[in-house]
Protein backbone atom coordinates (compact mmCIF):
# COMPACT_ATOMS: atom_id res chain seq x y z
CA UNK A 1 0.00 0.00 0.00
CA UNK A 2 1.50 3.52 -0.77
CA UNK A 3 1.41 5.96 1.44
CA UNK A 4 2.66 9.27 1.62
CA UNK A 5 4.09 11.98 3.86
CA UNK A 6 1.18 14.01 4.80
CA UNK A 7 1.55 17.52 6.10
CA UNK A 8 -1.31 19.32 8.32
CA UNK A 9 1.17 22.32 9.03
CA UNK A 10 -1.26 24.65 11.71
CA UNK A 11 -1.39 21.63 14.30
CA UNK A 12 2.62 21.97 14.90
CA UNK A 13 3.61 23.12 18.51
CA UNK A 14 7.27 23.51 17.61
CA UNK A 15 8.29 20.59 19.89
CA UNK A 16 11.04 20.08 17.19
CA UNK A 17 10.78 16.13 18.05
CA UNK A 18 11.18 15.77 14.03
CA UNK A 19 14.68 17.92 13.80
CA UNK A 20 15.60 14.94 16.66
CA UNK A 21 14.22 11.96 14.82
CA UNK A 22 15.82 13.17 11.74
CA UNK A 23 19.15 12.71 12.96
CA UNK A 24 18.77 9.33 13.91
CA UNK A 25 17.75 8.01 10.99
CA UNK A 26 19.89 5.70 9.35
CA UNK A 27 22.58 7.32 6.83
CA UNK A 28 22.18 10.88 8.34
CA UNK A 29 25.33 10.84 10.60
CA UNK A 30 23.79 12.62 13.25
CA UNK A 31 22.71 15.49 11.52
CA UNK A 32 18.94 16.66 10.76
CA UNK A 33 17.91 17.73 7.33
CA UNK A 34 14.28 19.29 7.91
CA UNK A 35 13.30 22.91 9.64
CA UNK A 36 10.69 24.33 11.91
CA UNK A 37 10.02 28.17 11.59
CA UNK A 38 8.08 30.75 13.48
CA UNK A 39 5.83 32.21 11.94
CA UNK A 40 5.56 35.26 13.70
CA UNK A 41 8.37 34.98 15.70
CA UNK A 42 8.34 38.01 18.20
CA UNK A 43 4.33 37.80 18.08
CA UNK A 44 3.12 34.75 18.26
CA UNK A 45 3.59 30.98 18.96
CA UNK A 46 2.52 29.24 15.75
CA UNK A 47 5.21 27.29 14.24
CA UNK A 48 5.18 25.30 11.32
CA UNK A 49 7.39 22.62 10.08
CA UNK A 50 9.51 22.50 6.83
CA UNK A 51 10.91 19.54 4.64
CA UNK A 52 11.77 18.29 1.39
CA UNK A 53 8.45 18.42 -0.45
CA UNK A 54 9.89 15.47 -2.90
CA UNK A 55 8.96 17.35 -6.14
CA UNK A 56 7.63 14.92 -8.77
CA UNK A 57 9.88 17.54 -11.41
CA UNK A 58 12.39 17.97 -8.56
CA UNK A 59 14.76 21.37 -9.16
CA UNK A 60 17.41 20.22 -7.49
CA UNK A 61 17.88 17.29 -9.47
CA UNK A 62 17.75 18.99 -12.53
CA UNK A 63 20.34 21.41 -11.54
CA UNK A 64 22.85 19.31 -10.81
CA UNK A 65 25.53 18.84 -13.15
CA UNK A 66 27.12 15.29 -11.72
CA UNK A 67 23.16 13.37 -11.38
CA UNK A 68 24.15 12.53 -8.00
CA UNK A 69 20.47 13.48 -6.89
CA UNK A 70 18.81 10.10 -7.82
CA UNK A 71 14.93 9.89 -7.89
CA UNK A 72 13.80 6.44 -6.17
CA UNK A 73 11.05 4.60 -7.58
CA UNK A 74 8.78 5.72 -4.79
CA UNK A 75 9.17 9.02 -6.03
CA UNK A 76 11.36 10.12 -3.06
CA UNK A 77 14.44 12.56 -3.83
CA UNK A 78 17.19 11.45 -2.85
CA UNK A 79 20.24 12.86 -1.34
CA UNK A 80 23.24 13.26 -2.97
CA UNK A 81 25.31 10.08 -3.97
CA UNK A 82 28.77 10.96 -1.85
CA UNK A 83 30.55 9.60 -4.96
CA UNK A 84 29.53 11.53 -7.17
CA UNK A 85 28.40 15.12 -6.11
CA UNK A 86 31.19 17.16 -6.72
CA UNK A 87 30.16 20.21 -4.42
CA UNK A 88 29.07 23.27 -6.65
CA UNK A 89 26.27 23.97 -4.93
CA UNK A 90 23.90 24.30 -7.41
CA UNK A 91 21.23 22.17 -5.81
CA UNK A 92 20.76 24.53 -2.73
CA UNK A 93 20.25 27.70 -5.29
CA UNK A 94 17.63 25.70 -7.59
CA UNK A 95 15.74 23.99 -5.02
CA UNK A 96 12.57 26.55 -4.22
CA UNK A 97 12.12 25.83 -0.52
CA UNK A 98 15.75 26.14 0.02
CA UNK A 99 16.12 22.91 1.33
CA UNK A 100 19.19 20.92 0.32
CA UNK A 101 22.05 21.49 3.32
CA UNK A 102 25.70 21.91 2.75
CA UNK A 103 28.80 20.51 4.36
CA UNK A 104 31.39 22.69 2.98
CA UNK A 105 34.37 20.65 5.08
CA UNK A 106 33.03 17.02 3.02
CA UNK A 107 32.27 19.11 -0.09
CA UNK A 108 29.03 17.15 0.11
CA UNK A 109 25.09 18.40 -0.39
CA UNK A 110 22.74 16.46 2.21
CA UNK A 111 19.07 17.08 2.24
CA UNK A 112 15.94 14.53 3.44
CA UNK A 113 15.60 11.03 1.32
CA UNK A 114 12.25 10.65 3.00
CA UNK A 115 14.02 7.96 5.42
CA UNK A 116 14.10 5.87 2.12
CA UNK A 117 15.27 2.96 4.20
CA UNK A 118 12.11 2.69 5.78
CA UNK A 119 9.85 4.54 3.22
CA UNK A 120 10.39 2.07 0.31
CA UNK A 121 9.41 -0.83 3.04
CA UNK A 122 6.06 1.19 4.06
CA UNK A 123 7.84 2.90 7.51
CA UNK A 124 6.95 5.73 7.95
CA UNK A 125 9.78 8.29 8.05
CA UNK A 126 11.41 8.87 11.48
CA UNK A 127 10.25 12.63 11.45
CA UNK A 128 5.73 11.13 11.28
CA UNK A 129 7.04 8.43 13.21
CA UNK A 130 7.66 10.83 16.19
CA UNK A 131 5.40 13.99 15.92
CA UNK A 132 3.01 14.05 18.78
CA UNK A 133 0.78 16.54 17.19
CA UNK A 134 0.26 15.06 14.18
CA UNK A 135 1.56 17.52 11.70
CA UNK A 136 3.20 14.98 9.58
CA UNK A 137 1.25 11.99 8.89
CA UNK A 138 2.13 9.00 7.13
CA UNK A 139 -1.12 8.03 5.10
CA UNK A 140 -2.49 5.94 1.98
CA UNK A 141 -4.21 7.69 -0.65
CA UNK A 142 -7.43 6.85 0.53
CA UNK A 143 -6.33 7.95 3.96
CA UNK A 144 -5.68 11.31 2.01
CA UNK A 145 -8.73 11.39 -0.30
CA UNK A 146 -10.72 11.28 3.42
CA UNK A 147 -9.10 13.95 4.43
CA UNK A 148 -9.56 16.54 1.77
CA UNK A 149 -13.37 15.13 2.05
CA UNK A 150 -13.55 16.24 5.62
CA UNK A 151 -12.24 19.15 4.90
CA UNK A 152 -14.29 20.02 1.71
CA UNK A 153 -16.33 23.08 2.14
CA UNK A 154 -17.06 22.29 -1.34
CA UNK A 155 -15.97 26.22 -2.35
CA UNK A 156 -12.42 24.80 -3.28
CA UNK A 157 -10.73 26.28 -0.48
CA UNK A 158 -8.78 22.69 0.25
CA UNK A 159 -5.48 22.65 -1.49
CA UNK A 160 -2.53 20.29 -1.77
CA UNK A 161 0.09 21.16 -3.61
CA UNK A 162 -0.56 22.55 -6.60
CA UNK A 163 -1.19 25.05 -7.38
CA UNK A 164 0.44 26.85 -4.07
CA UNK A 165 3.52 24.97 -4.73
CA UNK A 166 5.78 25.52 -7.12
CA UNK A 167 5.29 22.72 -8.28
CA UNK A 168 3.06 19.46 -8.07
CA UNK A 169 4.75 17.05 -5.05
CA UNK A 170 5.08 14.23 -3.53
CA UNK A 171 4.39 15.12 -0.18
CA UNK A 172 1.02 16.27 0.23
CA UNK A 173 0.38 19.75 2.91
CA UNK A 174 -2.70 20.56 4.04
CA UNK A 175 -2.40 24.19 3.87
CA UNK A 176 -4.19 26.40 6.64
CA UNK A 177 -5.14 29.77 7.36
CA UNK A 178 -4.54 32.92 4.93
CA UNK A 179 -3.15 32.10 1.65
CA UNK A 180 -1.94 34.52 -0.68
CA UNK A 181 -5.45 36.17 0.30
CA UNK A 182 -7.47 33.30 0.49
CA UNK A 183 -9.21 32.40 3.53
CA UNK A 184 -9.44 29.06 4.50
CA UNK A 185 -12.63 28.59 6.67
CA UNK A 186 -12.68 25.78 9.11
CA UNK B 1 25.59 8.83 -32.20
CA UNK B 2 24.39 8.89 -35.41
CA UNK B 3 21.58 10.67 -34.09
CA UNK B 4 23.58 13.65 -32.51
CA UNK B 5 24.60 14.20 -36.02
CA UNK B 6 21.52 14.36 -37.37
CA UNK B 7 20.14 16.62 -35.17
CA UNK B 8 22.53 19.25 -35.80
CA UNK B 9 22.70 21.41 -38.55
CA UNK B 10 25.17 20.36 -41.03
CA UNK B 11 27.69 23.49 -40.94
CA UNK B 12 30.47 23.08 -43.91
CA UNK B 13 33.55 23.41 -41.47
CA UNK B 14 37.22 23.21 -42.57
CA UNK B 15 38.04 22.75 -38.99
CA UNK B 16 39.40 19.80 -37.34
CA UNK B 17 35.42 19.08 -35.94
CA UNK B 18 34.38 19.19 -39.39
CA UNK B 19 36.05 15.86 -40.23
CA UNK B 20 33.87 13.96 -38.21
CA UNK B 21 30.35 13.07 -37.56
CA UNK B 22 29.98 13.27 -34.39
CA UNK B 23 32.12 14.66 -30.96
CA UNK B 24 32.05 10.88 -30.19
CA UNK B 25 33.71 9.82 -33.37
CA UNK B 26 36.20 12.97 -32.96
CA UNK B 27 37.23 11.93 -29.54
CA UNK B 28 37.56 8.30 -30.14
CA UNK B 29 39.73 8.83 -32.99
CA UNK B 30 41.66 11.29 -31.46
CA UNK B 31 42.19 9.21 -28.34
CA UNK B 32 43.18 5.70 -30.31
CA UNK B 33 45.49 7.77 -32.53
CA UNK B 34 47.25 9.23 -29.99
CA UNK B 35 47.78 5.59 -28.04
CA UNK B 36 49.06 4.49 -31.37
CA UNK B 37 51.51 7.20 -31.75
CA UNK B 38 52.65 6.88 -28.26
CA UNK B 39 53.55 3.16 -28.12
CA UNK B 40 54.30 3.59 -31.95
CA UNK B 41 57.48 5.63 -30.21
CA UNK B 42 57.41 4.32 -27.43
CA UNK B 43 58.10 0.34 -28.41
CA UNK B 44 60.87 1.75 -30.93
CA UNK B 45 58.33 1.38 -33.68
CA UNK B 46 56.72 -1.64 -32.39
CA UNK B 47 59.90 -3.88 -32.14
CA UNK B 48 58.66 -4.16 -27.92
CA UNK B 49 55.29 -4.82 -27.93
CA UNK B 50 54.19 -7.66 -25.44
CA UNK B 51 51.46 -9.42 -27.15
CA UNK B 52 50.69 -11.37 -23.69
CA UNK B 53 48.66 -8.44 -22.84
CA UNK B 54 47.16 -7.69 -26.03
CA UNK B 55 43.81 -8.21 -23.96
CA UNK B 56 44.19 -5.19 -21.64
CA UNK B 57 44.60 -3.21 -25.03
CA UNK B 58 41.21 -4.38 -26.68
CA UNK B 59 39.75 -3.27 -23.49
CA UNK B 60 41.04 -0.08 -23.09
CA UNK B 61 39.61 0.59 -26.54
CA UNK B 62 36.61 -0.69 -25.65
CA UNK B 63 36.37 1.28 -22.12
CA UNK B 64 37.24 4.22 -24.46
CA UNK B 65 34.29 3.95 -26.24
CA UNK B 66 32.34 3.45 -23.21
CA UNK B 67 33.80 6.28 -21.88
CA UNK B 68 33.10 9.05 -24.48
CA UNK B 69 29.89 7.29 -24.91
CA UNK B 70 28.53 8.42 -21.41
CA UNK B 71 30.89 11.36 -20.92
CA UNK B 72 29.48 13.23 -23.96
CA UNK B 73 25.99 12.60 -23.17
CA UNK B 74 26.47 13.65 -19.60
CA UNK B 75 28.07 16.71 -20.93
CA UNK B 76 24.98 17.42 -23.13
CA UNK B 77 22.63 18.49 -20.00
CA UNK B 78 22.40 22.09 -19.77
CA UNK B 79 24.04 22.02 -15.82
CA UNK B 80 26.96 20.05 -16.58
CA UNK B 81 27.55 21.83 -20.01
CA UNK B 82 28.24 25.01 -17.78
CA UNK B 83 30.62 23.59 -15.59
CA UNK B 84 32.45 22.03 -18.17
CA UNK B 85 32.87 25.27 -20.41
CA UNK B 86 33.20 27.64 -17.66
CA UNK B 87 35.52 24.85 -15.86
CA UNK B 88 37.92 25.03 -19.09
CA UNK B 89 37.85 28.54 -18.90
CA UNK B 90 39.12 28.56 -15.30
CA UNK B 91 41.43 26.15 -15.48
CA UNK B 92 44.17 27.77 -15.00
CA UNK B 93 43.66 29.45 -11.78
CA UNK B 94 46.52 29.87 -9.21
CA UNK B 95 44.83 27.82 -7.14
CA UNK B 96 43.60 24.69 -9.28
CA UNK B 97 47.07 22.94 -8.42
CA UNK B 98 46.13 23.11 -4.48
CA UNK B 99 42.48 22.15 -4.92
CA UNK B 100 43.40 19.27 -7.44
CA UNK B 101 45.90 17.85 -4.81
CA UNK B 102 43.49 18.02 -2.42
CA UNK B 103 40.30 17.07 -4.04
CA UNK B 104 42.00 14.12 -6.49
CA UNK B 105 45.25 13.10 -4.44
CA UNK B 106 45.07 13.74 -0.58
CA UNK B 107 41.08 13.48 -0.38
CA UNK B 108 41.07 15.99 2.03
CA UNK B 109 36.98 15.94 2.08
CA UNK B 110 36.99 12.80 2.43
CA UNK B 111 39.46 13.07 5.57
CA UNK B 112 36.61 15.76 7.04
CA UNK B 113 33.96 12.52 6.63
CA UNK B 114 36.15 10.00 9.00
CA UNK B 115 39.56 8.64 9.30
CA UNK B 116 37.90 5.25 8.54
CA UNK B 117 36.82 6.00 5.56
CA UNK B 118 39.80 8.15 4.54
CA UNK B 119 41.64 4.84 4.74
CA UNK B 120 39.32 3.15 2.78
CA UNK B 121 39.29 5.43 -0.12
CA UNK B 122 43.07 6.11 0.01
CA UNK B 123 43.85 2.16 -0.40
CA UNK B 124 41.33 1.32 -2.67
CA UNK B 125 41.87 4.74 -4.98
CA UNK B 126 45.79 4.93 -4.73
CA UNK B 127 45.84 0.93 -5.12
CA UNK B 128 43.85 1.67 -8.39
CA UNK B 129 45.82 4.52 -9.39
CA UNK B 130 49.08 2.90 -9.00
CA UNK B 131 47.93 -0.52 -10.89
CA UNK B 132 46.90 1.71 -13.78
CA UNK B 133 49.99 3.58 -13.42
CA UNK B 134 52.37 0.21 -13.89
CA UNK B 135 49.99 -1.57 -15.92
CA UNK B 136 49.04 0.42 -19.19
CA UNK B 137 52.70 1.88 -19.85
CA UNK B 138 53.72 -1.68 -19.48
CA UNK B 139 50.49 -2.55 -21.75
CA UNK B 140 51.10 0.11 -24.40
CA UNK B 141 54.85 -0.03 -24.56
CA UNK B 142 55.58 3.22 -23.13
CA UNK B 143 58.43 1.58 -20.80
CA UNK B 144 59.64 -1.86 -21.17
CA UNK B 145 62.50 -3.98 -19.53
CA UNK B 146 65.32 -5.21 -21.28
CA UNK B 147 68.13 -7.92 -19.95
CA UNK B 148 71.70 -6.87 -20.32
CA UNK B 149 74.71 -9.06 -19.23
CA UNK B 150 75.62 -9.10 -15.65
CA UNK B 151 72.15 -9.33 -14.25
CA UNK B 152 71.46 -6.06 -15.05
CA UNK B 153 68.24 -4.63 -16.73
CA UNK B 154 67.81 -1.58 -18.14
CA UNK B 155 64.30 0.21 -18.15
CA UNK B 156 62.99 1.89 -21.37
CA UNK B 157 60.77 4.90 -20.84
CA UNK B 158 59.22 5.98 -24.44
CA UNK B 159 62.03 4.23 -26.53
CA UNK B 160 64.74 5.83 -24.41
CA UNK B 161 67.25 4.20 -21.87
CA UNK B 162 66.14 5.38 -18.67
CA UNK B 163 68.24 3.94 -15.98
CA UNK B 164 70.16 0.17 -15.22
CA UNK B 165 69.67 -1.45 -12.23
CA UNK B 166 70.74 -4.27 -10.32
CA UNK B 167 68.47 -7.61 -11.05
CA UNK B 168 68.63 -8.44 -7.68
CA UNK B 169 68.48 -4.72 -6.15
CA UNK B 170 66.00 -3.00 -4.25
CA UNK B 171 64.72 -1.04 -7.11
CA UNK B 172 64.29 -4.12 -9.25
CA UNK B 173 62.39 -5.58 -6.31
CA UNK B 174 60.01 -2.39 -6.47
CA UNK B 175 59.46 -2.76 -10.03
CA UNK B 176 58.82 -6.72 -9.39
CA UNK B 177 56.54 -6.39 -6.68
CA UNK B 178 54.71 -2.74 -7.16
CA UNK B 179 51.54 -4.75 -8.52
CA UNK B 180 51.62 -6.96 -5.35
CA UNK B 181 51.87 -4.32 -3.22
CA UNK B 182 48.93 -2.27 -4.65
CA UNK B 183 46.94 -5.27 -4.80
CA UNK B 184 47.32 -5.48 -1.15
CA UNK B 185 46.72 -2.00 -1.07
CA UNK B 186 43.20 -2.79 -3.01
CA UNK B 187 41.96 -5.84 -0.69
CA UNK B 188 42.83 -3.81 2.23
CA UNK B 189 40.50 -1.10 0.99
CA UNK B 190 37.95 -3.81 -0.42
CA UNK B 191 37.95 -5.64 3.01
CA UNK B 192 37.26 -2.23 5.06
CA UNK B 193 34.52 -1.02 2.85
CA UNK B 194 32.70 -4.31 3.39
CA UNK B 195 33.58 -4.21 7.04
CA UNK B 196 31.81 -1.08 7.14
CA UNK B 197 28.72 -2.24 4.85
CA UNK B 198 28.03 -5.08 6.98
CA UNK B 199 28.85 -3.79 10.41
CA UNK B 200 27.08 -0.24 9.85
CA UNK B 201 23.04 -0.45 9.88
CA UNK B 202 23.72 3.65 8.59
CA UNK B 203 26.15 2.55 5.66
CA UNK B 204 23.70 -0.30 4.61
CA UNK B 205 20.87 1.31 4.24
CA UNK B 206 22.29 3.39 1.24
CA UNK B 207 23.34 0.65 -0.62
CA UNK B 208 21.98 -0.61 -3.38
CA UNK B 209 23.51 -4.17 -4.32
CA UNK B 210 24.74 -4.31 -8.06
CA UNK B 211 25.77 -0.65 -8.06
CA UNK B 212 27.81 -0.63 -4.44
CA UNK B 213 29.08 -4.52 -4.16
CA UNK B 214 29.77 -4.79 -7.65
CA UNK B 215 32.82 -3.04 -8.19
CA UNK B 216 34.23 -3.87 -4.90
CA UNK B 217 33.99 -7.53 -5.51
CA UNK B 218 35.79 -7.16 -8.92
CA UNK B 219 38.63 -4.95 -7.48
CA UNK B 220 38.97 -7.89 -5.24
CA UNK B 221 38.57 -10.42 -7.76
CA UNK B 222 41.57 -8.83 -9.53
CA UNK B 223 43.60 -8.41 -7.21
CA UNK B 224 43.27 -11.68 -5.77
CA UNK B 225 43.87 -13.48 -9.01
CA UNK B 226 46.53 -10.90 -9.51
CA UNK B 227 48.25 -12.21 -5.96
CA UNK B 228 47.84 -15.72 -7.32
CA UNK B 229 49.92 -14.63 -10.36
CA UNK B 230 52.47 -14.16 -8.47
CA UNK B 231 52.18 -16.88 -5.70
CA UNK B 232 52.71 -19.45 -8.69
CA UNK B 233 55.13 -17.79 -9.96
CA UNK B 234 57.06 -17.60 -6.91
CA UNK B 235 56.09 -21.21 -4.70
CA UNK B 236 54.92 -23.22 -8.06
CA UNK B 237 57.15 -22.28 -10.35
CA UNK B 238 54.80 -21.13 -12.65
CA UNK B 239 52.75 -23.94 -12.59
CA UNK B 240 48.96 -23.10 -13.76
CA UNK B 241 50.24 -19.34 -14.72
CA UNK B 242 49.02 -19.35 -17.87
CA UNK B 243 45.34 -20.24 -16.99
CA UNK B 244 45.55 -17.73 -13.66
CA UNK B 245 46.95 -15.03 -15.99
CA UNK B 246 43.61 -15.27 -18.45
CA UNK B 247 41.54 -15.18 -15.88
CA UNK B 248 42.85 -12.34 -14.48
CA UNK B 249 43.51 -10.07 -17.91
CA UNK B 250 39.17 -10.88 -18.38
CA UNK B 251 38.54 -9.75 -14.97
CA UNK B 252 40.65 -6.36 -15.46
CA UNK B 253 38.86 -6.17 -18.86
CA UNK B 254 35.58 -6.59 -17.53
CA UNK B 255 35.98 -4.25 -15.15
CA UNK B 256 37.09 -1.55 -17.30
CA UNK B 257 34.20 -2.22 -19.66
CA UNK B 258 31.80 -1.81 -16.97
CA UNK B 259 34.37 0.93 -15.17
CA UNK B 260 32.31 4.10 -16.99
CA UNK B 261 28.65 3.09 -16.34
CA UNK B 262 28.63 2.39 -12.66
CA UNK B 263 30.20 3.26 -9.29
CA UNK B 264 33.22 3.50 -10.55
CA UNK B 265 32.44 5.91 -12.93
CA UNK B 266 33.19 8.41 -10.80
CA UNK B 267 36.97 8.57 -11.34
CA UNK B 268 37.11 9.18 -14.68
CA UNK B 269 34.60 12.12 -13.43
CA UNK B 270 36.16 13.54 -10.61
CA UNK B 271 37.76 16.27 -11.94
CA UNK B 272 35.05 18.36 -12.54
CA UNK B 273 34.67 19.05 -8.40
CA UNK B 274 38.25 21.05 -9.14
CA UNK B 275 36.29 22.50 -11.99
CA UNK B 276 32.88 23.39 -9.50
CA UNK B 277 35.37 24.67 -6.98
CA UNK B 278 37.00 27.09 -9.60
CA UNK B 279 33.83 28.24 -10.98
CA UNK B 280 32.68 29.15 -7.33
CA UNK B 281 35.95 30.60 -6.54
CA UNK B 282 36.30 32.87 -9.36
CA UNK B 283 32.58 34.31 -9.72
CA UNK B 284 32.45 34.73 -6.23
CA UNK B 285 35.41 37.05 -6.75
CA UNK B 286 34.01 38.98 -9.64
CA UNK B 287 30.47 39.61 -7.91
CA UNK B 288 28.61 38.16 -5.20
CA UNK B 289 24.40 38.08 -5.18
CA UNK B 290 23.17 39.65 -2.67
CA UNK B 291 19.24 38.44 -0.65
CA UNK B 292 16.80 40.55 -2.21
CA UNK B 293 15.04 39.96 1.13
CA UNK B 294 17.87 40.14 3.63
CA UNK B 295 21.00 41.69 1.89
CA UNK B 296 23.59 38.76 2.47
CA UNK B 297 25.87 37.73 0.01
CA UNK B 298 25.05 34.07 -0.71
CA UNK B 299 26.42 33.15 -4.30
CA UNK B 300 28.26 34.45 -6.76
CA UNK B 301 26.05 36.48 -9.19
CA UNK B 302 27.20 34.15 -12.10
CA UNK B 303 25.72 31.11 -10.20
CA UNK B 304 22.75 32.06 -9.45
CA UNK B 305 21.97 33.19 -12.95
CA UNK B 306 23.03 30.23 -14.47
CA UNK B 307 20.68 28.33 -11.99
CA UNK B 308 17.93 30.50 -12.99
CA UNK B 309 18.78 29.67 -16.89
CA UNK B 310 19.40 26.15 -16.59
CA UNK B 311 16.16 25.61 -14.59
CA UNK B 312 14.44 27.87 -17.57
CA UNK B 313 15.71 25.01 -19.78
CA UNK B 314 13.77 22.95 -18.05
CA UNK B 315 10.78 24.90 -18.04
CA UNK B 316 10.74 25.81 -14.50
CA UNK B 317 10.85 29.32 -13.15
CA UNK B 318 10.53 30.89 -9.46
CA UNK B 319 10.10 34.15 -10.76
CA UNK B 320 7.43 35.58 -7.80
CA UNK B 321 5.76 38.29 -9.78
CA UNK B 322 4.01 39.90 -7.03
CA UNK B 323 7.31 40.17 -5.09
CA UNK B 324 9.44 41.03 -7.85
CA UNK B 325 12.36 38.32 -7.27
CA UNK B 326 13.08 34.86 -8.68
CA UNK B 327 13.24 32.16 -5.79
CA UNK B 328 17.22 31.55 -6.91
CA UNK B 329 17.86 35.39 -5.30
CA UNK B 330 16.81 34.96 -1.67
CA UNK B 331 19.11 33.56 0.26
CA UNK B 332 18.40 29.45 1.77
CA UNK B 333 17.37 30.86 5.03
CA UNK B 334 15.52 33.68 3.75
CA UNK B 335 13.73 31.52 0.92
CA UNK B 336 12.34 28.80 3.39
CA UNK B 337 10.87 32.07 5.65
CA UNK B 338 9.40 32.95 2.27
CA UNK B 339 7.84 29.39 2.41
CA UNK B 340 6.28 29.35 5.27
CA UNK B 341 4.88 33.08 4.29
CA UNK B 342 3.11 31.50 1.29
CA UNK B 343 1.75 28.99 3.38
CA UNK B 344 0.44 30.64 6.38
CA UNK B 345 -0.09 33.88 4.70
CA UNK B 346 2.48 36.24 6.80
CA UNK B 347 5.06 37.68 5.83
CA UNK B 348 7.75 35.70 8.18
CA UNK B 349 10.45 36.68 5.92
CA UNK B 350 10.16 39.99 6.64
CA UNK B 351 10.65 39.60 9.97
CA UNK B 352 14.50 40.66 10.98
CA UNK B 353 15.50 37.57 13.12
CA UNK B 354 18.02 34.81 12.42
CA UNK B 355 15.98 31.51 11.97
CA UNK B 356 16.50 29.60 15.47
CA UNK B 357 16.82 26.45 16.92
CA UNK B 358 17.29 24.68 13.68
CA UNK B 359 19.93 22.18 14.59
CA UNK B 360 19.09 19.41 16.91
CA UNK B 361 21.80 17.65 18.20
CA UNK B 362 21.64 13.86 17.62
S1 LIG C 1 11.70 20.44 -2.27
FE1 LIG C 1 13.72 21.12 -3.01
S2 LIG C 1 15.10 19.54 -2.30
FE2 LIG C 1 13.05 18.67 -2.21
S3 LIG C 1 12.78 17.65 -4.20
FE3 LIG C 1 11.93 19.70 -4.39
S4 LIG C 1 13.65 20.89 -5.23
FE4 LIG C 1 14.53 19.02 -4.42
S1 LIG D 1 26.27 20.25 -4.74
FE1 LIG D 1 26.40 18.11 -5.35
S2 LIG D 1 24.29 17.39 -5.37
FE2 LIG D 1 24.21 19.62 -5.38
S3 LIG D 1 24.08 20.19 -7.53
FE3 LIG D 1 26.26 20.22 -7.00
S4 LIG D 1 27.01 18.17 -7.50
FE4 LIG D 1 24.76 18.06 -7.46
Amino acid sequence: MKKRLYIELENCIGCRSCLAACTQCGGHEQRNRNYVYDVNPHVSRQTMPLMCLHCENPACARSCPAQAIQIHETGAVLSALVEKCIGCQNCTIACPYGIPKFDEEENLMYKCDLCIDRTKDGIPPMCASVCPSNTLQWLTEEEIERKQQQYDLDNGKWVTSMPYLEGATNVKVNLPGILQGTEKLF
Amino acid sequence: MAETALRKPVKVAHSYNGAFASKFAKSMFTTVTLLVILSFIGTRMFTHVDLNLYGYMVGTFVFLGGFFYRFIAWGERPPTKIIITKGIKLMFRKSTPKTSVEHLATYKFIWNRGIYRWTQHVMLGWGCILSCLVTFPLVFGWMYFTMDEGGYYTVVAMGVNVMTVDADGIIAFFFYNALNFTAIMVIIGVCMALYRRLKNMQARAEQKFMYDFLPLYLLLFISITGLILTFMNVFLHGAGHYAMSMIHQYSVVVTLIYLPFGKLAHIPFRPLSVFARNYREHYGEQSMKKCKVCGDEFVSTEQSQDVINVLGTNEMDFTMEKDGFNLAELCLPCRRKYRIARFSGFATHEVKTKEANQNAKG
